[in-house]
C-alpha cells in the first residue's frame, strides 16, 4: 500500500538534517527584539529565519530557535543509541512484551512478573525521554494498543473498508473534502495530490467505521501528523482508531463535543489546584482558559506546538493515556507563570500562551515541567473528575439545545 | 462588551458562520491584508486583535474567529458571551451557508447581548458566476432582522475593511468627550468611503 516515506524519504540521518536546517535558511530579515526583553536586546539584533523542521514543516523563528532545534536533533540521535543498545541487550522488540496497563484498568498483582514490572518502568522512563522517529511506528502501535485492536479483525479489514467507502458521498465526506487542502497546507507532502488522497482515505475510512464520530474538524490535523509518523496509512488509521476509542475521553469529537466540554471543566479545576496564582489572576481578568485550551485538546497540540515537540507529547500520550494532555497544558501555563501574572488584558494573556507554545522547540524543557513541576496526576484522579463534571455538562448542553429549539418555535409562530 | 475609556473603546467581536464561508479569510484580510487560497481550518477559535482609528474614537477589536462545523456550535456561547459585535458570515455561492447564517442570527437574538452590533456578511462576492444567494434576498432578510449587511470578498478585499469600520462606528460611544480636540484623527481612508452594500 502507500507509504509517505517511500514517496518522500524522510531520513533520520541527523547530521545531514542539521546541515539541512543550516542550509534551508530561505530568508533572513533583521529585526530588533521587542523592547520588553530589556538588558541586552539592543546589541543582539534578532535574525528571523525560515527553515524546515524534523517533519518538513516550514517554520519561522529566530536563530535561537534554530540552535535549539539543532541541539534537539543531537539529543534525538543520542536517544536512538540508547534504544538500539537496549535492543541489543534485551533482545529486539523487548518493548513489545506485555506490560502493565497504565490506562488505569487496575493491576493484578498476582499476574505481575518482575521482568514485566521492570520493563514497564524503564519503558515509561525511556518514552518520556523520547522515542527515536524511526522506532515510533512500531512502539506507538504496541504501547497504545493499536496493534492489539487490529489483531481482533480480519487482516483485510482496512482494505475492505476503503473499498466499501469508494465513491460514497456523505455529509462527512463532503466536509473532509472541504478540509483536505486546508490541513497544514504548507507541508510539502500534505500539499500534494497523493498526500491529500491518502489523508482522505484515512479520514473517510474512519468516518464509516464510527458513524457517531463521522468526521470532526481537528481530526484532519491529527490524522495528518499520524500519517507523517507511521509508515503506512493503515497504521495511521489504527492509531486514529485507538486514540478515539481507547486513549481519549469518550465523545470528545461526537455530536456536540460533550467529551471536550468535560475535559475543559476538569482542566479548569486542575489549573486552580496546580497553578492557583495563575488561575486567580486570570479569573480576575475574566479570561476563560477554554478559549485557548479547547484547540490544544481537540488537535492534541498539533496546531500549537512545533512538530517534534508534538510527537514527544504523543509518545507519552500513547503510553500513559489522556492525563498527559492535562499535564502538558498545565506545563505551558506554568512555564509562563510570571509573564501571565503581569498581563492585564485577555489579548495579552492569549498572546503570551500562543507565542510560548509556538516556540517550544525544546521538548525536554516542556516535559520536564510537565513531569517534575506540576506534581503527580493519575489517570484515576482524572477519571473521577470527569465523572463529577459529566452531569453538569450534559445538563448545560441540553439546556442550550432546548433554548435554541424554543427560538425556532417562536420564529415559526 | 465594549469597554470605554476616554475615546478608546475595547470591543470583543465574534465571527460566526458555516464552515468554509470565509470567516478566517475575512479576519486575515482585515488584520494582515493577506489572502490564502487554502486557509487552515479553524479549531475551537482563533484570536486576533486590531485597532481602528476613527474620527471620534480609537477602537481596539478583540476578534474571535470561530470554527464553523456544526458540532462546534456548542462551544460558541463561550466566544460570543460578552461580545460587543458579531459578524455572521455566509458564502454567496452556498444556499446552505445562508440558512446556517439565519440560525446564528436567531441564536444571537435569543442569547446574545441585546445591544450587540450584528453584521451579516455575504462573502466570496468575487464568485459572481457561482452565486446562489441574491443580493436582494439577503438584504431583505438583513433589514427584517435589524442587521447591517454587506457583501464582501476576502480574496479581492472588497468591503472587508468597510465592514469592520462600520461596526466600529456603530459601537456605543462614551458620553461626550471632555477634550475631543486632542483625539481627533482625520482623513482615515475608511472614513472617506462611506460603506456601500454592493460588491461590484
Amino acid at each position: 500500500m502507500f507509504s509517505p516515506q517511500a514517496q518522500k524519504e524522510i531520513s533520520y540521518g541527523f547530521p545531514s538534517l542539521i546541515a539541512q536546517w543550516k542550509n534551508t535558511i530561505i530568508t533572513t530579515t533583521s529585526t530588533t527584539k521587542a523592547t520588553h526583553n530589556t538588558s541586552n536586546s539592543w546589541k543582539t539584533p534578532c535574525l528571523n529565519v525560515k527553515f524546515q523542521d524534523l517533519y518538513d514543516f516550514a517554520v519561522e523563528g529566530n536563530i535561537d530557535d534554530v540552535n535549539v532545534l539543532n541541539e534537539v536533533s543531537e539529543r534525538v540521535r543520542q536517544q536512538a543509541k540508547v534504544w538500539w543498545a537496549l535492543e541489543e541487550s534485551k533482545g529486539a522488540n523487548w518493548y513489545l512484551q506485555p506490560q502493565i496497563s497504565s490506562n488505569g484498568e487496575g493491576i493484578s498483582v498476582a499476574s505481575l512478573k518482575l521482568s514485566v514490572l521492570t520493563n514497564t518502568i524503564s519503558l515509561r522512563k525511556l518514552i518520556r525521554k523520547g522515542i527515536p522517529p524511526t522506532l515510533r511506528p512500531k512502539v506507538w502501535l504496541s504501547v497504545s494498543g493499536a496493534a492489539k485492536k487490529r489483531s481482533t479483525v480480519p487482516e483485510s479489514y482496512y482494505e475492505d473498508l476503503i473499498l466499501a467507502t469508494h465513491g460514497k458521498v456523505t455529509p462527512s465526506t463532503r466536509q473532509i473534502d472541504h478540509d483536505l487542502p486546508r490541513t497544514f497546507p504548507t507541508h510539502p507532502w500534505l500539499d500534494t495530490p497523493e498526500g491529500q488522497a491518502t489523508l482522505r482515505r484515512v479520514l473517510v475510512g474512519y468516518s464509516f467505521r464510527d458513524s457517531e464520530v463521522g468526521y470532526c474538524q481537528g481530526l484532519n490535523y491529527v490524522a495528518a501528523l499520524l500519517l507523517l509518523v507511521m509508515k503506512t496509512e493503515e497504521d495511521a488509521f489504527w492509531m486514529l482508531a485507538v486514540l478515539l476509542e481507547n486513549v481519549l475521553v469518550n465523545d470528545c469529537y461526537t455530536d456536540n463535543l460533550s467529551g471536550c466540554h468535560v475535559e475543559q471543566r476538569v482542566f479548569k479545576d486542575l489549573l486552580v489546584k496546580k497553578c492557583p496564582r495563575i488561575a486567580a489572576h486570570l479569573e480576575v481578568m475574566g479570561f476563560d482558559v477554554s478559549l485557548v485550551v479547547t484547540e490544544w485538546f481537540l488537535c492534541l497540540f498539533s496546531k500549537c506546538l512545533p512538530s517534534e515537540t508534538t510527537m514527544r507529547v504523543w509518545d507519552v500520550l500513547f503510553n500513559e493515556g489522556a492525563k498527559v494532555l492535562f499535564q502538558v497544558a498545565l506545563a505551558i501555563f506554568k512555564m509562563k507563570e510570571e509573564e501571565l501574572l503581569t498581563a492585564h488584558q485577555i489579548g495579552d494573556a492569549i498572546n503570551i500562551l500562543q507565542t510560548a507554545s509556538h516556540h517550544l522547540y525544546d521538548p525536554d524543557e516542556l516535559l520536564t515541567v510537565c513531569f517534575d513541576k506540576i506534581g503527580s496526576l493519575t489517570t484515576n484522579a482524572i477519571t473521577k473528575q470527569r465523572k463529577k463534571q459529566e452531569p453538569t455538562v450534559l445538563a448545560e448542553l441540553d439546556q442550550r439545545l432546548r433554548r435554541l429549539n424554543s427560538v425556532k418555535l417562536n420564529d415559526e409562530q | 462588551m465594549a469597554t470605554i475609556g476616554n475615546n478608546n473603546i475595547n470591543a470583543k467581536l465574534v465571527l460566526l458562520g458555516d464552515m468554509g464561508a470565509g470567516k478566517s479569510s475575512l479576519v486575515l484580510r482585515f488584520v494582515k491584508g493577506q489572502f490564502l487560497e487554502f486557509q487552515e481550518s479553524t479549531i475551537g477559535a482563533a484570536f486576533f486583535s486590531q485597532t481602528l482609528a476613527l474620527n471620534d474614537a480609537t477602537v481596539k477589536f478583540e476578534i474571535w474567529d470561530t470554527a464553523g462545523q456544526e458540532r462546534y456550535h456548542s462551544l460558541a456561547p463561550m466566544y460570543y458571551r460578552g461580545a460587543a459585535a458579531a459578524i455572521i458570515v455566509y458564502d454567496i455561492t452556498s444556499k446552505d451557508s445562508f440558512e446556517k447564517a439565519k440560525k446564528w442570527v436567531l441564536e444571537l437574538q435569543k442569547q446574545g447581548n441585546p445591544s450587540m452590533v450584528t453584521a451579516l456578511a455575504g462573502n466570496k462576492a468575487d464568485l459572481e458566476d457561482k452565486r446562489k444567494v441574491t443580493l436582494e434576498e439577503a438584504r431583505a432578510y438583513a433589514d427584517e432582522n435589524g442587521l447591517f449587511f454587506m457583501e464582501t470578498s476576502a480574496k479581492t478585499a472588497v468591503n472587508v475593511n468597510d465592514i469592520f469600520y462600520e461596526i466600529a462606528r456603530r459601537l456605543p460611544r462614551a458620553q461626550p468627550a471632555q477634550n475631543p480636540a486632542g483625539m481627533v484623527l482625520s482623513n482615515t481612508p475608511a472614513e472617506q468611503s462611506k460603506a456601500s452594500a454592493c460588491c461590484s
